[in-house]
């Protein structure tokens, strides 16, 4: 069938939407604004869904990802369209943004891995969350062990990939590398030949310059000074292909480091990364050689006193609740190759782990620990003395439990004890278990059938796993540091203070709550089971009463169940080491990280924009400055009937007029006043907006006679309006749409009020704020508090809030409104104030307090 | 405890057998895993389960024709749709032609042991073979 040129036409038309010196009706604005607005929200709701997924409880598959992924760029894409075609294409640089974005995502899909950062080293305490690609899987695991309660890790650093491919580069490596693996592929070379020509290469390049200073500073940072007593331990942290420490003998570490040896073990380690072994085992894998990568890591060597080996279970016969635990004096090198003479302890599994047997070998020699150069091996002291004592024995059981628990999996953790007594975790790797298979399984069913269950599928699992503990009911305001470690944490709501327990906790169980909410988020990230939203679980678990919790079936039972949890250890796979769970997590870096947060800085630019989240973000920010900005501009002013509002209110609010939402008398005029205007939703939310504490930045008093002082004493015009940006506000009889930016705050009000209860409705939407996560899902748990309570339909997901009303009276719809500008202008304060959890409730008690002297001071006036 | 009733789950995304067949070997069933439906056919033609778990879309032949020869094989069995393009008339069609239950992916893995359970409650203390 021939084309229509018409159509052509019109399809033209579509992609240049916008010619030069054209006007576009307002209405037609508008619509792309509203249907921004609506986009980002399903944007949104697909990253929170993909979130969710994280906590193991669905099964997906890489189509799921796949159509999320897709989905979820296709409408950011047309959201960003959307605001092209209402600024004039003032943001084309976007599509190049989500077109970098979509091709990341799409070579992720596709298998293959897309290193992000750029950065040559990362402190262990700078790694953050996802970047184990980056630093590789040791150091990166260490890093998120080093933030669980209790555990120690030496400082140190990473030599990023970035790093690596930058030496490969400075020294014109790659294809040279590249050639002689290929020769030894093809049988050209011998394997060893190839192995020996690569090695020398490595070990005769330089460092660059840059990446030779970094080195050397951050060593200096950790050595504070002191660089002559200080050595390090320099280790390849090279890449797993399966979340697995897999890679761990193949590749050369060495001890005792002296500062001037820092630069040339660099080189040594990454030789090591081309011995025959270490080839043949990629081969043997089908790694192609650019995907060989080798992050080092450096640590401060421990000066210890004695160190070694700690199994988390008995391989040999791992249904014995023991841990096992190897010693010697010194380094624990000698424990760990297995050479000369050790102690071995066993130790309960079960707090507060009792010392069961010990068995004190006669320690001739040791490696002494803190002298330049290979460890050196001297006469031990205290030869048949033991290196434990009991105490240190139970600590070190705790320790590696603690790790046992986040890994889920039985572990073989190295360790060392300095001259002052203190517990260092310098590595753990996965403990090779033989499982029993399915026999146990029958065998442990039997035994569940005995154990009382408290409580079942009651909630939803937040995060998937076993784990058993004494219940500790915390409420608001409870000092959570005097939860005991190891407890199974329960509470009535899925705050975000509880976070602050997670990483102690075994468990945690929440009668309210979701899978998508901060509380979910951060057990996930801590590895945590959590099941939330049970309903009763504070009323039918007993503070002090030891449980088991079974977040794979959504059970809870009554006492400690050790088959139960030991079977988690030696199931096949834990959920996290599917391919597809480390997809979700790659594709997610990409996608819902919030980077691009102040909207007044000068970073603030599309090029910026380094997920979907951040695109949202923006596009969503400089649609409202384009609508602020059709209303603002003089000539649009007349052209478009945009209005100024003239108010004491630290708000600069322009207000546009689709029919009936302003008095007749303002026609022409580039201002209005508050008086003038007559959208009776606009109206209510006005009484709310200048109610006099709304604008309060002073700690307002909670007692009632100190409240109605202030009432008397604050006024809206005393108030800074330093904080405030632009803001908009369609209008029209019953009818109000609102963006306001205040602060770093977006809010939307979008509601319709009129005398039909049917066609009422009321949304509410509030994102954005400061980095830090904390503050900001404090501020989010007060808002949906308040919310609820005035009965909102109220969704949270990651920082956002939508609060939803519809169907109520024009009396109820106008009284939610009038709160709504109260809160609007009660929540600006909230990001500096909400220091700590405890906030969350004084403020809930301070609003709704005053809400209630609110409503008592109408009800005087109507008499 | 009288539940060692046979399943056979067809889905070509090895993820779905990976995970699931723990699951359902840990509530004691008894589980064969097909990741492509040629291969599930051929068991299907030896043998009966008496529960099937099949995705609709897959490469090569697709669930749906896997689902007419079960039922036509193996009438007793109980067949329970998983897929991934849950379509109103995706799952009419299945229904008609014989599928117990419908889930759609990505499910909890709650969603399938309860549907899992459901169809056993049908099947009563019977198996198939």
């Amino acid at each position: 069938m021939p084309r229509n040129p018409g159509q052509k036409m019109g399809f033209l038309h579509k992609l240049l939407p916008w010619r030069r010196g054209e006007v576009i009706p307002f209405t037609e604005i508008f619509g792309r604004f509203q249907s921004i607005l609506q986009k980002n929200t399903t944007a949104m709701e697909i990253i929170g869904d993909m979130g969710a997924k994280l906590g193991g409880e669905f099964i997906f598959d890489k189509k799921y990802l796949r159509d999320c992924v897709r989905q979820v760029s296709e409408v950011v894409r047309s959201s960003a369209y959307d605001l092209n075609f209402i600024t004039a294409n003032n943001y084309l640089e976007v599509y190049e943004v989500l077109e970098n974005l979509s091709t990341e995502l799409e070579t992720e899909l596709a298998g293959k891995i897309v290193v992000h950062q750029r950065q040559n080293i990362y402190r262990l305490e700078d790694i953050g969350d996802n970047m184990d690609d980056a630093v590789g899987l040791k150091a990166y695991n260490l890093s998120r062990l080093a933030r669980l309660a209790g555990v120690r890790v030496p400082a140190g650093f990473v030599v990023s990939i970035a790093g690596f491919r930058g030496y490969l580069a400075y020294n014109n490596l790659f294809q040279k590398i590249e050639t002689l693996i290929e020769d030894g592929a093809a049988g050209r070379r011998s394997l060893e030949s190839a192995s020996q020509a690569i090695r020398l290469a490595i070990l005769g390049g330089d460092i660059q310059p840059g990446l030779r200073r970094e080195i050397l500073s951050a060593a200096e940072g950790i050595c504070a000074g002191n660089p002559e007593r200080c050595y390090f331990s320099v280790r390849s942290s090279a890449l797993g292909e399966d979340g697995d420490l897999s890679f761990a003998g193949v590749h050369d570490s060495f001890l005792n480091v002296p500062f001037r040896e820092l630069l040339s073990s660099y080189k040594k380690v990454l030789a090591s990364l081309f011995s025959p072994t270490s080839l043949e085992y990629r081969q043997g894998k089908r790694l192609l050689p650019l995907e060989m990568a080798m992050p080092v890591l450096y640590q401060v060597m421990v000066n210890s006193r004695s160190s070694g080996v700690v199994f988390t279970l008995d391989p040999v016969d791992p249904t014995r609740q023991e841990c096992l635990i190897s010693a010697s004096w010194g380094l624990g090198r000698m424990v760990v190759e297995d050479q000369g003479m050790v102690d071995t302890y066993r130790v309960s599994r079960q707090a507060p782990h009792v010392l069961l047997e010990q068995r004190i070998g006669h320690k001739a020699s040791m490696l002494a620990p803190l002298e330049a150069g290979p460890p050196r091996e001297v006469a031990a002291p205290a030869q048949d003395q033991p290196c434990l004592n009991p105490g240190q024995a139970a600590e070190l059981a705790d320790l590696a439990l603690t790790l046992e628990r986040f890994f889920k999996r039985p572990l073989d953790i190295e360790w060392s004890l300095d001259q002052e007594d203190v517990l260092w975790l310098l590595q753990a790797r996965s403990l090779g278990v033989q499982s029993g298979g399915r026999a146990r399984s029958n065998q442990l069913k039997g035994l569940l059938a005995d154990h009382r269950v408290l409580l079942a599928e009651r909630g939803v699992i937040a995060y998937r796993g076993i784990a058993a503990g004494p219940v500790a009911l915390v409420e608001e305001g409870d000092d959570l540091g005097l939860v005991p470690a190891g407890a199974v944490v329960v509470a009535r709501y899925s705050s975000p203070w509880l976070a602050k327990a997670i990483p102690r906790a075994s468990a945690v169980l929440t009668d309210v709550g979701s899978t998508t909410g901060h509380l979910a988020t951060v057990a996930r990230e801590f590895r945590v089971p959590a099941i939330v939203d049970m309903g009763e679980a504070t009323k039918v678990l007993k503070p002090g009463q030891e449980v088991t919790v079974d977040a794979e079936r959504n059970l809870v039972y009554q006492g400690r169940i050790e088959e139960l949890l030991h079977n988690q250890l030696l199931e096949a796979t834990a959920f996290e080491t599917t391919y597809e769970f480390q997809l979700l997590r790659r594709l997610l870096r990409r996608i819902s990280p919030l980077t691009l947060t102040d909207p007044d800085s000068p970073e603030f630019t599309a090029r910026r924009c380094q997920t979907l989240h951040d695109v949202i973000r923006f596009v969503h920010e400089k649609a409202v400055q384009a609508l602020v900005d059709v209303g603002k501009a003089p000539w649009n002013l007349q052209r478009r009937g945009g209005k100024r509002l003239k108010s004491s209110l630290p708000l600069d609010l322009v207000l546009i007029d689709v029919g009936g939402g302003l008095a007749p008398e303002v026609q022409g005029k580039s201002q209005v006043t508050p008086e003038q205007v007559v959208s009776a939703p606009m109206l209510a939310l006005w009484r709310g907006l200048t109610w006099p504490q709304a604008w309060s930045t002073e700690p307002i008093p909670v007692d009632f006679k100190g409240l109605m002082a202030s009432l008397t004493r604050m006024r809206p015009a005393q108030l800074d309006g330093a904080a405030t940006g632009m803001n908009l506000a369609v209008v029209g009889s019953n009818y109000l749409n609102m963006s306001l930016r205040v602060g770093y705050h977006f809010t939307v009000v979008d509601s319709y009020l009129g005398p039909m209860p049917n066609y009422n409705y009321i949304y509410f939407r509030f994102m954005g704020g400061v980095t830090d996560i904390t503050r900001r899902s404090r501020r989010a748990a007060l808002l949906s508090a308040i919310l609820e309570e005035s009965s909102f339909k109220v969704e949270s997901k990651g920082d956002v809030v939508v609060a939803r009303v519809k169907k109520m009276s024009q009396e109820r719809t106008e009284e939610l409104l009038v709160l709504l500008g109260r809160l609007i202008g009660f929540a600006r304060q909230l990001d500096v104030l909400m220091k700590d959890d405890a906030a969350i409730g004084l403020f809930f008690e301070q609003f709704m307090g005053q809400q209630q002297a609110k409503q008592g001071e109408l009800s005087s006036h109507g008499e | 405890m009288g539940n060692n009733l046979s399943i056979c789950l067809l889905d070509d995304e090895p993820i779905v057998g990976d995970r699931l067949r723990p699951e359902l070997e840990n509530d004691g069933y008894e589980v064969e895993v097909f990741t492509d439906s040629a291969s599930a056919m051929q068991r299907v033609e030896q043998r009966c389960f008496d529960i099937v778990i099949t995705d609709l879309k897959m490469e090569g032949a697709d669930g749906m024709a896997f689902l007419e020869l079960v039922r036509e094989r193996c009438p007793g069995s109980q067949v329970i749709v998983i897929t991934g393009y849950a379509t109103i008339e995706t799952a009419r069609e299945a229904f008609v032609k014989g599928a117990y239950d419908f889930i759609a992916k990505p499910f909890r893995i709650g969603e399938i042991r309860e549907a899992v359970k459901k169809a056993r409650k049908k099947l009563g203390k019977k198996t198939v073979q």
